[in-house]
């Protein structure tokens, strides 16, 4: 086995998302420590493009591939890809995205070359010549330390926002790769890419029977967010999502949810931030009217600033918050995007 | 059609948690549930088998002795249980867990079979892929909607903003995300006595086929070193009142430069 750690990258609709940047960070770095190469690989459409962007990362090789297939199909194609330079090369560790395409991939990996797999891992070192990591636990309430036993490539699931981009000028040999054939029996991509409510503005909609606000895609992605304006039950309807995507949108922010607003479909679920929703580490985070249940904190912890609107002063949102209000958020959050908004005018 | 659905029984996380001596979760059966997003795949299994007849089957692979989760499950409306369970596999891992769940579903034989996104405790969901890569079939993952016509099953699939329909001939897995918001029924009175009568079959490694070095903690690629509480240091500044409360955020946003 050698040295090197690699990384995969994840590529939406032809674009490179930021966790590929933060996994080819880490695996530069990773690489430093255990005197090995690192090397990202991008596949399907916008991979080329994409190679260029993950050079400045210090990776010393990105492997790439612009081919349809692996927009075609699901997981099959990038795991075939892949086992092929996992069995040829034996790179120590590999970094993939803790995301709904990474988790195929990396279940499929892990099956077919009969590999450890590490999930959900937001920190990882060399300890002792071997890889040390942290692994959150029980809605995050817990930080375990986990190992890797037995031989093998590592598979390492990275969670959204866990390691830093880093700059580099190093430069980095770009490699295109060949595509595998298409898997005989597969999940393919059978329709176009769809969005609900395709509308600049936030809309309600009364789609499956319920009342819901819908923000609009801009403010849609709680992942790559700075920042977040996330509103609880305490909120009181799906109405009043309105005034919290209004700020959310004076702040150049998106909207957020813990669950019970998700559940209830006030908000549609890829607002869900927490334990089972989506982990995110915003520059400031904004509560409103959530209690701070520990699957909601174990979403949001990390974030730099921690700002909760709360009527209950007991709230347990109070306890991990740098500042807390204990008030009327419907009387000061249209104050706080009034005041935003006037800043911004002069 | 003949549809499996794939479940899990999870630690309440109502209660408080720790982890052993061994390193490994202190289970108390009295505590687990059924695992949060099963409910939505258990209803999307019943659904589909009342649109296409057949038989819908629950399979659950748990070291606790307990069917408290399969009983609920058959009460929602599910024909029959099948539980693996076998003390070989205490501290199981992923690999090793898809490895069984794959081996009973050969067993029991399956046009469809359905899993959780994911399990509330570890969150993995990892188990779905593995599972397909054990059986070499397909599988549609993260469904927010799943039609069957033929033989080929058809889903929408939850992306980061919007959706991507997807397709697989069957035999298929498809995993269905908490998104599909299919309203998952409760058990009715009538449902909870039938679901006493209705079988439930125990299985062990050996009638598997799997032999038990493959399986539990001597087989796992994953081992806990330790474990640490997480402090969240925070300033905890307190405005008490909606007076003065917008301007206070406005200030400090203006101090921590994000805006």
């Amino acid at each position: 086995m050698s040295n090197d750690i690699w990384s995969v990258a994840e590529l939406e609709q032809g674009k490179l998302k930021n966790i590929s940047l933060q996994l080819a960070s880490k695996a530069a770095q990773l690489a430093q420590a255990s005197g090995g190469r690192a090397t990202a690989i991008a596949l399907g459409a916008g991979a080329q493009a994409a190679a260029t962007a993950l050079v400045g990362t210090g990776v010393a090789k990105v492997l790439y591939s612009d081919d349809s297939v692996y927009d075609t199909y699901l997981a099959q194609p990038a795991t075939d890809a892949l086992a092929e330079l996992i069995r040829a090369e034996a790179p120590l560790a590999v970094l993939i995205p803790a995301t709904n395409v990474g988790r195929d991939i990396a279940g499929r990996l892990a099956a077919r070359l009969g590999l450890g797999i590490e999930y959900n891992v937001t920190a990882a070192e060399f300890v002792d010549g071997a890889l040390a990591m942290v692994v959150p636990a029980f809605g995050g309430q817990l930080n375990v330390s986990v190992a890797f036993a037995g031989e093998g490539t590592k598979l390492i699931l990275a969670r959204q926002n866990a390691f830093q981009i880093t700059r580099s000028d190093a430069t980095a040999t770009l490699v295109a790769l060949p595509a595998p054939a298409a898997p005989a029996q597969g999940a393919k991509v059978s329709g176009p890419f769809g969005i609900e409510g395709i509308t600049a503005e936030g809309h309600m909609s009364t789609e499956g029977g319920h009342a819901q606000y819908v923000p609009p895609p801009s403010r849609a992605n709680v992942e790559e967010a700075a920042i977040i304006v996330s509103g609880g039950r305490g909120v009181g309807s799906a109405e009043n999502f309105a005034m919290i995507d209004a700020l959310a949108k004076a702040l150049g922010g998106v909207v957020g949810a813990s669950r019970p607003v998700t559940d209830d479909g006030w908000l549609p679920h890829r607002h869900h931030i927490g334990q089972t929703g989506r982990t995110v580490k915003p520059e400031v985070y904004i509560a409103c009217g959530i209690s701070g249940a520990i699957q909601h904190q174990a979403g949001m912890q990390t974030s730099r600033s921690i700002i909760a609107i709360n009527k209950d002063k007991d709230a347990p949102i109070f306890t991990f918050s740098d500042l807390g209000i204990v008030g009327d958020l419907t009387v000061i959050v249209p104050e706080l995007t009034r005041l935003v908004e006037a800043r911004k005018t002069h | 059609m003949r549809i499996v659905v794939c479940m899990k029984e999870t630690p309440s996380t109502e209660v408080s948690k720790s982890l052993g001596t061994d390193q490994r979760l202190v289970r108390n059966p009295t505590e687990t549930i059924q695992n949060p997003f099963d409910e939505y795949t258990i209803e999307e299994g019943i659904r589909q088998f009342e649109q296409h007849g057949g038989e819908v089957i629950v399979l659950t692979m748990s070291p606790a002795q307990t069917d408290t989760a399969v009983r609920r499950a058959l009460a929602m409306g599910v024909d029959r249980g099948v539980v693996v369970s076998d003390p070989a596999l205490a501290g199981s891992d992923a690999v090793a867990t898809g490895r069984v769940l794959a081996a009973a579903l050969t067993k029991i034989g399956y046009d469809m079979a359905l899993f959780g996104q994911a399990s509330a405790d570890a969150y993995g969901g990892v188990v779905p892929s593995i599972v397909a890569e054990f059986l070499g079939v397909p599988l549609l993952s993260f469904a927010t909607k799943l039609e069957v016509a033929g033989t080929t099953v058809k889903i929408q699939r939850q992306a980061e903003v919007g959706y991507t329909v997807a397709e697989a001939p069957l035999p298929a897995l498809v995993s269905i995300a908490k998104g599909i918001n299919n309203s998952p029924r409760y058990p009715s009175m009538k449902g909870i006595v039938n679901a006493k009568k209705k079988p439930v079959e125990t299985w062990t490694l050996a009638d598997l086929g799997i032999a038990a070095g493959t399986v539990g903690t001597a087989a796992a690629r994953e081992r806990v070193t330790g474990s640490q509480a997480v402090s969240t240091q925070r300033r905890r500044e307190i405005h008490v009142g909606n007076e003065g409360a917008a301007q206070r955020i406005l200030d400090y946003l203006i101090e921590q430069k994000i805006i």
